[in-house]
């Protein structure tokens, strides 16, 4: 017999559960009080958004649960978009909730919200606990849902009382056990027949091929078929960006040698990828003229949005080792992996930009060039991810991490956190932009107080980028509310005054010193590039069009429409 | 008219996150009907949607939820309707199929009546 706090805590431990990002708040004061005399690591983010991300940034790394904890009311919302994030790009996540007692719930105490409400949508599922003797198995279960399937984030929500409560060792023993996900590979010979009839066969990989680990045997697919490899950014990092094959990511400001092959070959197959409308473009135009073979682990997500020729489901890894066991080796023609080879070759312009102002291209293609070959580098969202996504190189050990889905600003920094965390041997950069860091720059307060050293490498130029981007493009250059007019703060002193190290850099040829110094700090480090806010993100295909209305700027593509 | 049948477990926020699932797809749910079955601790929901291809679309997303244990449409020969009226001689009810409700809805102008449908 044991209190529900105390059975709670060695739950977590039976999970093999090894640290937590939480804000505590009256509510969780009986948990925290046995948490406290486990050995359980706790990081105290000082903001519950942050407790979130840095809990999915840990387990994009380690492929393990992320715990996040919030207390009631303004706890939970605030963890809303963290929750929201990492169920947008399936990250396995168990967020808990405090709540008030069940004797007051639904009648506005003090700090109460309807998580359980507001959960529901954002999660893959989750529980409101209002009887203790479900506490073990209502435990148990979140981190079988979180990691059976499609990941994705389970919510609990625990009333105070639960806590007192009183749970015996029965229940405590209790097993619990899901409903194991659907295969459905009947369509396999199909897929096998289109895919060995096909003259210029792609496979397109999505942010699945990560979590099921297949990237390698996606490779060895790719060399069979002779196919080149696009990946969506979910993917990027997946497999490795320096060989022939791989074209790089996709979509509105994918590689033009990327799009180029989504859009002229005549047997498509996806993998793991929902086909978001920053990948298709104008849905109703995209794969038109291709047999599109979807192999997703969600059998929801087949014919979503593309109508595909066949359906698989299954994880990337079963259903490429299936494919590839099922395809004939043979000889075949290799017009069309010779003409990809020659046009990535083609696509890969030099972007050494060395004219001032410093060009935000020149400071991805330093970081690409000086991070060590396991850096693992994270994004924010607008102008800083595209860049990133389209010029940073991701080869080896390398990983990227970023917020595909939801596009959530903010995120890198406190992902990066639990990234460094989740692999502190490597080296770990957040690109970021002035925007997002201004959302989460108190977490160098975390940074610091762990010894998380991190580095920040903020392109900085006095925008919110990509709105100015479409204010201008689509929108006449009628600028709102997108410009800091002179009131940002000196992020170096911002940075500083938190105990982390800063530079500030803007001149090309400072660029490589500075991030080399950067990787050998022992601290929270946080490079503020000052860059031309004249630069766009190019090449783009404008929202819902085609790669014919691609805006290509400085990209001199001449591989035909792409 | 397509109906839709689901078995679920039987607990608090079950039709929340069911009814998430039309929200989200922008469906509008014709009628609803839910109740126990020979399960213990499992219940039924039956309900009525217009379009084929929306029933269709969310049909997947319904059978991902862990609280959903099946979902699948019926077929049209075990519909059936029913439907209470009320009017100044008081109120009445009717059962039958699908058209013979409508019709006789139709037909007695209540003032006030409500009509759903189920189906096994």
């Amino acid at each position: 017999m044991m209190k529900g706090a105390k059975a709670a805590v060695e739950l977590l431990k039976q999970q093999n559960v090894e640290i937590m990002f939480g804000i505590p708040g009256g509510v969780l004061l009986p948990f925290y009080d046995e948490l406290a005399q486990s050995d359980i690591r706790h990081i105290l983010p000082r903001h519950e958004q942050c407790a979130g991300h840095m809990a999915d940034g840990y387990a994009r790394v380690s492929k393990k649960v992320g715990v996040c904890i919030a207390t009631s009311g303004p706890g939970a919302t605030n963890l809303v978009t963290g929750v929201a994030t990492a169920f947008m790009d399936s990250s396995p996540m168990v967020a808990i909730t405090g709540q008030v007692a069940t004797a007051v719930l639904g009648n506005d105490a003090f700090q109460e919200a309807d998580s359980f409400g507001l959960m529901m949508p954002i999660t893959k599922h989750n529980f409101r606990i209002t009887d203790p003797k479900l506490l073990p198995e209502t435990i148990k279960k979140s981190f079988l849902i979180a990691t059976t399937g499609r990941f994705g984030p389970v919510h609990i929500d625990i009333p105070v009382d639960i806590f007192h409560a009183d749970i015996t060792d029965e229940q405590m023993e209790r097993e619990v056990k899901i409903p194991k996900p659907k295969k459905n590979l009947t369509g396999l010979l199909d897929a096998v027949k289109l895919l060995e009839k096909a003259e210029r066969p792609t496979i397109m990989i999505g942010g699945g091929v990560g979590w099921s680990r297949a990237g390698g045997d996606i490779m060895r697919l790719a060399e069979m078929l002779m196919a080149p490899v696009v990946t969506t950014l979910m993917a990027k990092g997946s497999v490795p960006e320096n060989h022939p094959l791989v074209l790089g990511v996709c979509g509105m400001h994918g590689r033009q040698v990327a799009n180029y092959a989504l859009n002229n070959c005549d047997v498509l197959l996806a993998i793991g990828t929902r086909f978001s409308d920053r990948v298709t473009g104008k849905l109703s135009e995209f794969g038109v003229k291709t047999k599109v073979v979807h192999v997703d682990i969600d059998s929801s997500e087949i014919g979503k949005n593309v109508k595909g020729r066949v359906g698989l489901v299954g994880d990337a890894w079963t259903v490429v080792n299936a494919l590839i066991s099922g395809l004939q080796m043979r000889a075949r023609s290799a017009t069309w992996r010779d003409r990809i080879i020659q046009l990535n070759k083609e696509c890969s312009c030099d972007y050494n930009l060395k004219s001032e102002p410093l060009k935000p291209q020149k400071v991805i293609y330093e970081m690409s060039k000086n991070l060590p070959d396991d850096a693992i580098v994270t994004t924010e969202v607008g102008q800083n991810q595209m860049w990133a996504a389209h010029f940073y190189k991701c080869y080896g050990k390398r990983m990227f991490i970023t917020s595909g889905g939801l596009g959530t600003m903010g995120f890198g920094f406190p992902a990066a956190l639990g990234a460094k965390i989740a692999r502190p041997s490597s080296v770990v950069a957040d690109i970021a932009g002035d925007g997002s860091i201004q959302m989460v720059s108190q977490e160098f307060a975390t940074a610091v107080e762990n010894d998380i050293p991190v580095i920040v490498c903020l392109l900085d130029n006095g925008w919110l980028g990509m709105v100015k981007q479409w204010q201008k493009l689509f929108y006449g250059s009628r600028y709102m509310a997108s410009k800091f007019a002179g009131t940002t703060p000196d992020f170096v002193k911002l940075a500083e005054a938190y105990g982390a190290e800063a530079c500030r850099v803007d001149r090309p040829s400072e660029v490589a010193e500075a991030i080399k110094r950067a990787t050998k700090a022992e601290v929270p480090y946080l490079i503020d590039f000052i860059i031309d806010p004249e630069e766009d993100v190019l090449p783009m295909t404008p929202p819902g069009m085609t790669s014919v209305n691609c805006i290509k700027g400085r990209c001199e593509w001449k591989g035909g429409v792409a | 008219m397509e109906v839709m049948m689901l078995l679920v477990y039987d607990q608090p926020g079950v039709m929340q996150r069911v009814m998430g699932e039309f929200n989200r797809k922008r469906i509008n749910v014709e009628t609803i009907v839910v109740g126990k079955c020979e399960m213990p601790e499992r219940a039924r929901i039956v309900l009525s949607i217009e379009d084929r291809e929306k029933a269709l679309s969310v049909m997947e997303h319904l059978r991902a939820l862990q609280e959903v244990i099946e979902a699948d449409l019926v077929d049209h020969s075990r519909h059936e309707a029913y439907a209470l009226l009320q009017n100044r001689e008081g109120i009445c009810r009717v059962t039958g199929s699908v058209e013979e409700v409508d019709l006789i809805v139709k037909k007695s102008q209540p003032e006030k009546y409500v009509q759903a449908m189920n189906a096994i």
